[in-house]
């Protein structure tokens, strides 16, 4: 089973590569879109439906910084092809190199187990948890923004910061009594 | 007499749209010239049902003339109820010989063979479809013309269209069509839905199909070089097996899908249930504005998987949308292969 591994590979020099794998394959678009305009940084974006990853573009592939799951909390489907793509991921990624990404979480059809799964999820593997909305370019753009953040620390970009220095400030924890019954 | 002309007049102007009367009246054309001046279209439907009715009693319209009008408006707009389509079978030797005006009296004869009374009338239109509005009456009692039944057949061709049959007059109709074809039977061709023009596309192939091929697309996507799709091979492939299976471009717009199964329980890790001998019924209904357009974004999408199921590609490839689903039963002509 091939992985894909975080430090096989040189980094390039002023440049960003970010992974965005999302079931769907919609607003890793919008997302990419907006994050290839960034001037500082020559953001290279990949995207991908699911890990793991083809072969052929082994080679070509240049080194992945950050690697982000979006997941869609009306989708059933969206979690669990999230859930058997983080197998194929080099547990050296999840020292600050994974972040996740939820959209529609404020929707009400939206079983509140699912988002105490996802939120297990990214505690358990030290990861952050951003939500997002991904309706409007303004959610998009504040997305984005967030994004290029982690990005450029996990890059490298920033001095004084690495990517595990972030993501025990940032990651996702859960409160003790997640598992109580909610009273909304 | 003329309160079943006042009350048909009534329906009609009610039923049609304010920004279609014009047309379908014009296309009418029963109106003189200072009458079509003298209507005001842009008044309250009561006040335009009087004026009409002045003009009716005037130009002493019968019931035929208002169902002339009638018709031209279905003709027009035919998206509207539910359509069914039928096959004629078995051909006789000079089948292919009908032509229209053959047709028109042959169908007239029998039909009011069958139904002492009935009034038929048969317009050719100019697709090459005849369009055959019947309002059914019994030994007893006149025609209903609140309720006509609607018959679109294309000669030469073995299908007919068929909305607001009921089942009481189903037999007189399917009989009447069938010494009038030169066929020998007439069956459902399990095929429903809300737009004529959709069903009679799929039934009759006149969408885009798309074959099989293995030359790459000559126009390539044009994207910022700094973004690369790593799985853009599989999702090229999928969007490939999903076109194959149901069709390039705008696909007819049907709206459900029924399955009714007839297959065995089975699950491995519910005895009870699998020891059954006898079938387990169920009935599976997709439902949607444009189910084609769906399951063909489904297929692309990765949400159903390639290659796409038969149970799914037979509503395009065969051109219905009922199914019986029985355990491997091949050769029985309305039912499909289960996918195990």
């Amino acid at each position: 089973m091939s992985s894909l591994k975080p430090f096989s590979k040189l980094p390039a020099l002023n440049s960003a590569n970010i992974l965005l794998v999302e079931f769907e394959e919609q607003f890793q678009l919008s997302l990419a879109d907006a994050l290839v305009e960034e001037t500082a940084v020559t953001v290279n974006v990949r995207l991908a439906k699911s890990l793991p990853l083809p072969k052929e573009n082994e080679e070509s592939r240049p080194r992945i910084d950050l690697v982000v799951f979006i997941v869609n909390m009306m989708s059933e489907l969206s979690f669990q092809s999230t859930e058997a793509s983080l197998k194929h991921l080099d547990p050296g990624f999840f020292l600050g190199k994974v972040c996740f990404m939820v959209t529609n979480a404020r929707n009400a059809s939206v079983p509140t187990e699912r988002l105490d799964s996802v939120r297990k999820l990214a505690a358990s593997l030290h990861c952050p948890l951003l939500f997002a909305e991904d309706q409007t370019p303004a959610g998009v753009t504040n997305a984005t923004e967030r994004l290029l953040t982690i990005l450029k620390v996990t890059a490298g970009h920033v001095p004084m910061a690495t990517a595990l220095y972030l993501s025990n400030l940032t990651r996702c924890t859960v409160p003790p009594d997640i598992d109580q019954p909610s009273f909304d | 007499m003329d309160e079943s002309v006042k009350t048909l007049l009534q329906r009609l102007v009610r039923r049609i749209p304010s920004q279609m009367l014009k047309t379908t009246l014009d296309k009418w054309g029963r109106l003189t010239a200072e009458q079509q001046q003298a209507l005001d279209l842009t008044q309250p439907k009561w006040t335009l049902m009087e004026n009409l009715w002045a003009i009716c009693e005037e130009n002493e319209w019968t019931l035929k003339r208002i169902t002339e009008l009638e018709m031209i408006y279905i003709i027009d707009n035919p998206d509207q109820g539910m359509w069914y389509a039928y096959q004629l079978l078995d051909p006789e030797d000079d089948a292919h010989c009908v032509e229209l005006t053959q047709f028109k009296e042959l169908f007239k004869y029998h039909l009011r063979e069958l139904v002492r009374h009935v009034s038929v009338k048969i317009k050719k239109h100019t697709d090459e479809a005849v369009w055959i509005r019947i309002a059914w009456g019994d030994s007893f009692s006149r025609p209903n013309h609140l309720k006509p039944t609607y018959v679109v057949h294309y000669l030469q061709t073995p299908y007919v269209f068929v909305t607001s049959l009921t089942s009481k007059h189903r037999p007189l109709l399917s009989q009447a069509l069938v010494l009038s074809t030169r066929y020998q039977t007439l069956k459902d061709a399990n095929l429903s839905g809300r737009k004529l023009t959709a069903i009679r596309d799929l039934l009759m192939r006149q969408y885009q199909q798309v074959f099989p091929t293995k030359c790459p697309s000559p126009l390539a996507e044009k994207t910022h070089p700094a973004l690369k799709k790593e799985q853009a091979g599989n999702a090229a492939n999928r969007r490939r097996m999903a076109t194959e299976a149901f069709g390039d471009g705008t696909l007819p717009q049907i709206q459900t899908a029924v399955y009714k199964l007839e297959t065995r329980f089975k699950d491995p890790t519910n005895r009870t249930m699998s020891d059954r001998e006898e079938p387990f019924r169920c009935v599976v209904k997709f439902s949607s504005n444009n189910l084609l357009e769906s399951l063909r974004d489904c297929a692309s999408s990765g949400f159903a998987s390639t290659p796409v199921t038969p149970l799914l590609s037979s509503i395009s490839l065969k051109g219905k949308n009922y199914f019986v689903v029985t355990d491997n039963d091949p050769g029985a002509s309305s039912q499909t292969r289960p996918q195990n």
